[in-house]
């Protein structure tokens, strides 16, 4: 629907300028050929009134022929206008015949052919001014929409991030890890003032990379080892790590905290959900220019698909759209018996360049 | 007194395990009898030592706490221990004896183990038998019913044949049949029993997959190749795998309801 109809306000504010438009026209063509006012008004006041609705046929020929169109945007234009305006002098005469027949006012049959052809000219450039308005009115909703998606991304890169480090400090987690150190008290204090050291490492760790844009890849494996550090000691031999990574990649920068919750996810998954446990595995490696990081478990056919699963996925997405990078991209899926999480991040530069807004 | 408290201890991860056996082990009047580190393991042990009290965590690979006691009979005096409080309303739904918190300390056992003890002299008063100690009105049914809480549908069925447990995911099941207390669970050619009434099964499950066609038979609609016409009013699913299942005339109405 054309916006004029969407608030009343609006249109009554339109039809008045219509109106008046229509005193201007009588006032014209009372000064191509001599008549009453009331003669003039009678005709010409409708008149107005009909063209002010036809040329908001404008809004769709101008959402259809985008200015980009060039020379065929003007052509359809011209030729709209030249219909708009032949239509409305089509209208125009028949409501000077129905005027003359019920109230024997207006041009009257010699009259009204001038009148006519008066109209017909005027109704070019008015359908054409109608064009320019409509166009000004897109490009001004276009910005404005352009504007709303904006905030809207940064919003939601802000949420993502929030939500991150929520889901980096998972209570349960906590909790957890706290039952074990309460364990390790009795039977092992060593290893409990090793796990307070590791779980205080880990947290400290967490809130200081959350804070960055990007870190080196380096920092971001040193978290999940810490992470895995404490996993260990709750799940013990069912926990196995498998490690690929290759060291010249260390300094590439990625977005933090990407990768402990997919290893978070492989553990839950894959370990926690296995009677005998199972192999996390890791890899990090170049292809051609891009940084390709895997997460694996093994995945049990067998257990049936748990709700929740894949919201970390759908975080660690959330992650990489914050992080301004379209090359950036994650991929996941069953590989035979296991699940693989695999990102594909750009070079170094391009993802720091991209990581402005 | 007595007979000291036979107790067992149900968790995966070993530290939890440590942690309570610790604790236990300085109580007096209380006995470890078994330690399990899943459920399946803890369905079997718990069946064949009858021990007086257990120590349940929840989260627990292929079969949760919930369905550890789903599968018991009788069920004995439970005291959850999890990280999660977002169970302790289904715990106290299964007449569980405490909702131990992760982390909790010494003072925090000692006062559930004390509930234990008033709650299971207080049923051997009443039964006068000591060693048939179970909290009153669980039964199996009562369980399976408030093992899942509310808005939520069940993923998989747990059931027992003998000392096996088999988890089958909901999405394998063909058909749920009556039979008087049982439901039989059909499942790619395979028949497992269930103790617990179709009604209550069936409450559990996703409405939008599972529908109840019949007094006695609830249908997964994706499993339906054709619906036959037999008579006016007299309808039959025709599954799949060729097996044929009569449709009520209420029963039609909800499945046309639920294919939409």
């Amino acid at each position: 629907m054309h916006p004029l109809f969407r608030r009343a306000g609006r249109l009554a504010l339109y039809c008045f300028a219509a109106a008046l438009s229509g005193v201007l026209l009588a006032a014209v063509l009372r000064l191509l050929t001599p008549r009453p006012w009331l003669d003039a008004l009678v005709f010409a006041v409708p008149a107005a009134l009909i063209y002010g609705f036809a040329v908001l046929s404008a809004w769709w020929v101008c959402r259809a022929n985008p200015l980009s169109g060039g020379l065929s945007t003007l052509a359809a234009q011209l030729g709209a206008a030249l219909q708009a305006s032949a239509l409305w002098t089509g209208a125009a005469a028949l409501l000077g015949v129905l005027i003359a027949r019920a109230a024997s006012l207006g041009p009257g049959p010699p009259g009204i052919l001038r009148d006519l052809a008066t109209l017909f000219v005027i109704g070019i450039p008015f359908y054409l001014l109608s064009a320019v308005v409509h166009y000004l009115l897109i490009m001004f909703e276009a910005s404005h929409a352009a504007e709303k998606s904006a905030l809207e991304s940064r919003v939601s890169a802000r949420e993502a991030e929030l939500r991150a480090l929520r889901a980096q400090l998972n209570p349960h987690f906590l909790f957890n890890s706290l039952n074990s150190i309460n364990a390790l008290v009795g039977i092992d204090p060593e290893g409990a003032r090793r796990m307070c050291e590791g779980l205080g490492d880990f947290l400290r760790r967490t809130l200081a990379l959350g804070a960055r844009e990007s870190v080196p890849l380096g920092e971001e494996l040193a978290l999940v080892d810490r992470y895995l550090d404490i996993e260990q000691v709750r799940f013990g031999d069912r926990l196995r790590v498998e490690r690929g990574v290759d060291p010249a990649v260390l300094d590439w920068a990625v977005p933090p905290l990407l990768l402990q919750p997919l290893v978070e996810n492989a553990i839950k998954h894959g370990v926690q959900d296995a009677v005998e446990g199972g192999a996390v595995r890791l890899e990090a490696r170049r292809e051609g220019d891009l940084l390709v990081l895997t997460v694996e478990n093994p995945f049990d056919a067998d257990a049936p698909a748990r709700r929740g699963e894949g919201v970390g996925l759908e975080n660690v997405r959330r992650r990489l759209a914050a992080f301004g990078t379209h090359e950036a991209r994650l991929v996941a899926g069953r590989v035979g018996e296991r699940f693989r999480v695999r990102l594909e991040l750009p070079a170094p530069h391009e993802a720091r360049g991209g990581s402005g807004g | 007194m007595a007979d000291p408290l036979r107790v067992m201890i149900v968790d995966d991860e070993a530290p939890a395990r440590a942690l309570l056996r610790q604790y236990l082990g300085v109580e007096p009047g209380v006995v470890v009898v078994g330690e399990c580190v899943n459920g399946f393991e803890a369905v079997k042990a718990i069946s064949e030592q009858r021990p007086d009290l257990i120590f349940l965590d929840i989260q627990m690979p292929r079969l949760d706490g919930f369905e550890v006691l789903e599968l018991l009979d009788p069920v004995p005096g439970v005291i959850f221990c999890t990280a999660y409080d977002e169970h302790a309303l289904r715990a106290f739904e299964v007449h569980a004896v405490d909702y131990l918190l992760k982390p909790f300390g010494r003072e925090r056992l000692a006062e559930a183990l004390a509930h234990a003890r008033e709650r299971l002299t207080s049923v051997a008063d009443a039964t006068g038998m000591r060693s048939e100690s179970r909290p009153a009105a669980v039964t199996p049914g009562t369980l399976a019913a408030a093992a899942r809480p509310a808005g939520h549908t069940l993923e998989r069925i747990a059931v027992r044949d003998g000392a096996q447990v088999h988890v089958i995911p909901v999405e394998r099941v063909d058909l749920l049949e009556a039979q008087d207390d049982y439901v039989a669970i059909h499942e790619g050619g395979r028949t497992h029993l269930k103790h617990q009434t179709l009604a209550a099964l069936a409450e559990t499950l996703d409405p939008a997959r599972f529908v109840r066609v019949h007094r006695s038979f609830v249908v997964n609609v994706e499993r339906i190749a054709r619906l036959e016409l037999l008579a006016k009013d007299s309808r039959v699913a025709v599954l799949r795998d060729g097996k044929q299942v009569p449709i009520s005339r209420s029963g039609h109405e909800r499945l046309k309801a639920a294919l939409g």
